[in-house]
């Protein structure tokens, strides 16, 4: 029997004309937690997902045991005794937590199901490995640490004994990040070989054994944590020591641009989400927003954008924003899919939304006008793709977000609100993005980023505001270390 | 006095069995996930399958299990497109109803040479449940496909909350990729809940058409589907409230036609169950909005 | 595959099926078709299928406008009726002058349709409740009301049939063939159904039409009034249905004659003929063209052969499914490539 509990070898993935995974090898030791870090578009969470019988290679093969296998689904990686906890929770809301767990290996008598056993069962493994659960609570009502839990409980129930997980810590606090270091290495300790997929390098050195480095989908470095240190990842990892430090501008003196002040904002079941928050953005400086998901990043943005109601808590230049959307403020969406961008329009009409009563004429929306509008963006925003007449969804996802960019920031609004701008796209879009926020910002615009990746807000921002349970709790300079901000994204006060 | 009330009773029963029938198949494939609007074309086939049967065989059962087997088939049509092929099951089963309409009109002629409305002697109607000795004068002349109805409630909610499978349906239905992630074929689970609500659509059809009346005339589902896809909707897919809602339009109907008798003109009977069954759909949405409150204003 | 349009696909396809059905029952379709041919376009015959056309393909717009902001307009009768009986109501009831005559019961007719389709839109945009469901819900008891109408209050004295009486010489549609079945009815259809492709390619109002369509968030967020936007959408459909309805109306035999306006099948046939067009506009009339033939020839083939006329809706439900199927296997091929 080999030592590897899982080896992937050679895998190849390509998507359209992006090769996610380029002969990739990888091996993983029973008991060992292997971490796969990498920038976002590496290729590590095709590689995951391959592993889990989600997508099937190219080229190359799967081991598991040294015996090679064939994976088509999930199911099949069920059986092999792979388990994963994804990035996206794959849970049911309306079931309970013992349901959620059991599913797919319920206990039943006859056709019945056997709730009893399964509420042992669930109890049992939580006992055995400090996750505590109430297996009768809807996964619904669960705070996101929780839903994690029951994920993980999950896999174990179903005997996994190759353990994947895709960015655990993303939507963790650093206090619960730590606990669920400690879980995974009891998990790993039982014989449980762990992958753990990041791109944020603390954890990678204080959580795993062996570190497997990806960059634009191929293996770029093989370490173990002992004898490593965070440069040589970095190294692996981008191609050069250290990022370039972008040149900061003295934050200027002018009037704010943007003012919150005071905003409270409750939501239907009467939950305050934001209270009484106060801040402003001045012309040429960019502000980062950091807080750990669903602390009252997604009501702050809505209302500076006009989307929800703020009654006149919201200032532009001095007069309050306009209910719907305010013109003056442009706005890049998290969710290109859903909010961005409408998949099946053109390319062209996807980058008119918004300008299209400026281009009317008298006799209509002239088609010309609204191809050479989009042509020239696509020029200067360097937007690769067949013909403006294409479908947006045609385009890559980077090209994609460049392209919501270019209709955002081409309307010269004062204010630039960005959400996750690099979400999901390679290195060279995500520094050409930052370039453009950069570009945006010496041109007198007041930017605020929210992003859930500190080093993107430490890149970029001249100021770090950071959100905890619907207050602002703290205000740094654009020098702060990721350990303050993840503190004050716990709520210790720094 | 009480006799009117109680045939009243005996007239909501007969007006809600067949909605009941093809809601409880809408039901059962929302749970899973599929949105089926094909259940007014199915609940037609239904019913002109039951009485060719019944008619060719002079058995009222055997044009009831004929009813099941010909709908199932026909719902396999529904599950073929919509979850083999993916195609739009909007418009698919904007597609079925249509072709179940024609469908039904075009074979009527063929095969008993009339249009507008066949009966016929030799056509077999259900037993009442008195006739099978069973005499309970409280619900009036009922045919047993009633009671089965109401026992098919009862199942489902056991099903859906008890049994592994019925846990499963329900799981492919909430999330599809978790479903996925699972190791479930959610594929399986939707193709069966569409086959299922079309065996329950060819139940309905018999009992609208051997049960309540013995006789086949075009287009005789009459808006029933769509009834039952508001009774889905009102539901919020549990078992119990989904036999209230179609209560709801039984009294409806009940009503109206016991209103045609002193002078009432006839749309409005024809008009009420509609009327009553989009009051209730506002009402019901109108409460769930000042439980949601003013989360989806904005959109 | 490759040369061949989805609703080429779509149409040989439910054609194949069709003859299938038609062997199946013993049907012989080297004496169907021909006579289906023949009662659509010879002996006169082609001044019906016109005429049918016109109705048609008003109320393809009247489904096609509302779905291109994605909403599914199935109602078009209840709005065709309320259209009709408003219509004749006004031409029956109010004295005009001869131009006017016509005018103000069409305008009041698009106005009645209008109204009964926007009924609809706060129940979708502000309740969720699909347009499918509550277009269809409100339209039965529209067609329930017309029919009373026409029965009761302005129903035609001493003949016992449910119709009105014949409408006032000067509120009769101008006609434009010696029959009188084709009217200038054919010339403003055809108008409204050219401005209606202009306005959906080339106007704001079409451009937030189409994004509030393909996706409502999308549209909301780039600044457009989705809510409002759905709801002339829908009020637009249901105003060229009501416009239909008092063609219809003020057309030969010039009165309402209680479901006359909605026994023909038009709303359905529209349908059809829009999902056949997938998604394409400009297609739409042709569409409605090709399936307009179908019926009218349908009901040829029922008098010369025998086939009964519903094969055509059997034709009709084939094109649907076989269309909807043809779009995602594209997709997906598009998804692929």
């Amino acid at each position: 029997m080999s030592e590897f509990a899982a080896e992937l070898v050679g895998v190849s993935k390509r998507f359209g004309p992006v090769l996610a995974n380029d002969g990739i090898d990888l091996a993983v030791a029973r008991g060992e937690v292997h971490a796969v870090v990498g920038e976002n578009g590496a290729g590590k969470s095709t590689l995951m997902s391959i592993l889990y019988g989600l997508h099937r290679p190219d080229a190359g093969h799967i081991l598991r045991s040294g015996t090679q296998i064939r994976l088509r689904s999930p199911a099949d990686a069920i059986r092999h005794g792979l388990g994963m906890v994804h990035q996206r929770f794959r849970l049911f809301p309306g079931l309970t937590v013992a349901d959620n767990i059991v599913i797919g290996a319920e206990p039943v008598t006859g056709a019945r199901l056997d709730r009893a056993a399964a509420h042992r069962s669930v109890t049992d493994l939580s006992d055995r490995y400090g996750l505590r659960v109430d297996p009768a609570a809807l996964v619904g009502t669960l705070p996101v640490g929780v839903r994690q839990r029951v994920e993980i409980l999950r896999a174990l129930y179903r005997h996994a004994e190759v353990l994947i997980l895709d960015e655990p810590t993303a939507v963790l606090t650093p206090g619960e990040a730590d606990r669920l270091f400690e879980v995974l290495r009891t998990v790993a300790a039982g014989g449980v070989a762990i992958l753990l997929v990041t791109h944020k390098l603390t954890e990678v050195l204080a959580a795993g054994d062996r570190v497997t480095v990806l960059r634009q989908g191929r293996v770029t470095g093989r370490f173990t944590t002992a004898d490593t240190t965070a440069d040589d990842l970095v190294h692996a990892m981008v191609g050069r020591s250290l990022p370039t430090p972008v040149p900061r501008r003295a934050t200027p003196d002018a009037a704010p641009a943007l003012d919150v002040r005071d905003l409270t904002v409750r939501d239907a079941d009467g939950v305050t989400r934001l209270s009484s928050v106060s801040f402003s953005v001045r012309p040429g400086e960019i502000v980062g927003l950091a807080g750990v998901a669903g602390s009252g990043q997604r009501e702050l943005i809505d209302t500076i954008t006009g989307l929800r109601d703020g009654g006149d808590r919201v200032l532009l230049d001095g007069t309050p924003i306009h209910p719907g959307r305010d013109p003056r403020v442009a706005y890049v969406p998290e969710d290109r899919h859903a909010r961005g961008t409408a998949p099946q329009m053109s390319l062209a009409e996807n980058l008119l939304m918004g300008e299209q009563r400026t281009l009317a004429t008298r006799s209509g929306l002239p088609r010309a006008a609204v191809r050479e509008r989009a042509r020239d963006l696509v020029a200067r925003f360097s937007i690769s793709a067949a013909s403006v007449d294409v479908p947006i969804s045609a385009l890559s996802g980077g090209n994609a977000q460049k392209a919501v960019l270019a209709r955002e920031l081409s309307r010269g609004s004062r204010v630039i609100v960005a959400e996750e701008p690099t979400q999901g796209v390679d290195v060279a879009v995500r520094s050409r993005v930052h370039a453009l926020l950069i570009e945006a910002r010496d041109q007198g615009a007041a930017v605020l980023v929210q992003s859930s990746e500190l080093a993107e807000l430490r890149e970029l921002a001249d100021r770090v505001l950071v959100l905890f349970e619907g207050r602002l709790v703290a205000e740094f300079g654009g020098d702060a270390t990721e350990a303050q901000l993840g503190q004050a994204m716990t709520g210790v006060s720094a | 006095m009480n006799i009117v009330e109680w045939s009243l009773l005996a007239g909501v029963l007969t007006a809600t069995a067949p909605v009941l029938l093809a809601a409880l198949g809408g039901l059962i494939c929302q749970v899973a996930g599929v949105f089926n609007i094909a259940l007014e074309g199915q609940l037609l086939w239904g019913a002109f399958t039951a009485v060719v049967v019944s008619d060719l065989t002079g058995s009222a059962w055997a044009g009831v299990l004929g009813a099941i087997t010909a709908t199932l088939l026909f719902a396999g049509l529904l599950s073929v497109a919509s979850v083999s092929l993916r195609a739009d099951p909007i418009v698919v089963a904007v597609g079925l109803n249509l072709l179940a309409l024609g469908l039904t009109a075009f074979l009527m002629r063929q095969i008993f040479g009339v249009g507008g409305t066949y009966s016929s002697p030799d056509l077999a109607g259900l037993p009442t449940l008195a006739e099978l000795g069973l005499d309970l004068p409280v619900v009036g002349p009922q045919s047993p496909l009633v009671p089965v109805a109401l026992a098919l409630v009862a199942a489902a909610a056991w099903w859906l909350g008890r049994t592994r499978s019925g846990l499963r349906v329900r799981a492919v239905g909430q999330h599809r990729e978790a479903a996925e992630a699972v190791g479930l074929r959610v594929g399986g689970y939707q193709h069966g809940a569409t086959l299922v609500a079309g065996g329950l659509c060819g139940l309905a059809g018999a009992q609208l058409a051997l049960g309540n009346v013995t006789l086949f005339s075009e287009g005789m589902s009459a808006g029933r589907g769509w009834i039952a896809v508001v009774a889905v909707m009102l539901s919020g897919v549990r078992p119990g409230r989904l036999l209230l809602a179609c209560l709801l339009f039984g009294v409806a109907e009940a009503i109206g036609f016991r209103l045609q008798g002193v002078g009432l003109p006839q749309q409005a009977a024809d008009a009420a169950p509609y009327v009553i069954t989009l009051v209730a759909l506002v009402l019901a949405a109108v409460a769930g909005r000042k439980r949601r409150g003013n989360e989806g204003e904005a959109l | 595959m490759k040369v061949l349009s989805p609703s080429v696909v779509a149409v040989a396809g439910a054609l194949a099926l069709t003859t299938l059905v038609m062997l199946a029952v013993g049907v012989d379709p080297a004496l169907a078709y021909p006579a289906l041919v023949r009662g659509a376009v010879a002996d006169g015959n082609l001044e019906y299928t016109i005429a049918a056309f016109v109705p048609t393909l008003g109320m393809a717009l009247a489904f096609a406008l509302p779905l291109r902001a994605g909403e599914f307009n199935l109602g078009g009768d209840g709005q065709l009726a309320a259209g009709g009986i408003t219509a004749a109501a006004f031409a029956l009831l109010v004295p005009l002058p001869p131009v006017l005559a016509v005018v103000v019961p069409l305008a009041a007719g698009t106005l009645a349709g209008g109204l009964v389709a926007a009924l609809a839109a706060p129940l979708s945009t502000r309740l969720r409740i699909p347009a499918i469901v509550s277009t269809l819900l409100i339209s039965a008891p529209a067609v329930s009301l017309a029919s009373y109408l026409a029965r009761f209050p302005l129903a035609e004295q001493g003949t016992g049939i449910a119709q009105t009486p014949r409408l006032p010489e000067h509120a009769h549609l101008p006609a434009l063939t010696e029959a009188g079945y084709v009217t200038i009815g054919l010339p403003l259809i055809v108008l409204l159904t050219g401005l209606w492709l202009y306005a959906d390619s080339r106007t704001v109002l079409g451009y937030e039409i189409r994004a509030t369509g393909q996706n409502r968030e999308f549209a909301w967020y780039g600044g457009v009034r989705v809510n409002r936007v759905a709801a002339y959408a829908l009020a637009g459909g249901g105003g060229v249905a009501g416009l239909v309805g008092g063609l219809i109306v003020l057309g030969p035999p010039y009165r309402f004659v209680d479901g006359a306006l909605t026994a023909p099948g038009y709303t359905f046939t529209a349908v059809a003929a829009v999902l056949l067009a997938s998604a394409r506009p400009v297609v739409v009339p042709v569409a409605v063209a090709l399936l307009t033939f179908l019926q009218v020839g349908g009901q040829g083939m029922e008098r010369e052969a025998g086939v009964p006329s519903q094969l055509t809706q059997i034709v009709q439900g084939l094109i649907i499914v076989i269309v909807a199927v043809l779009a995602t296997v594209r997709a997906r091929r598009g998804a692929r490539a």
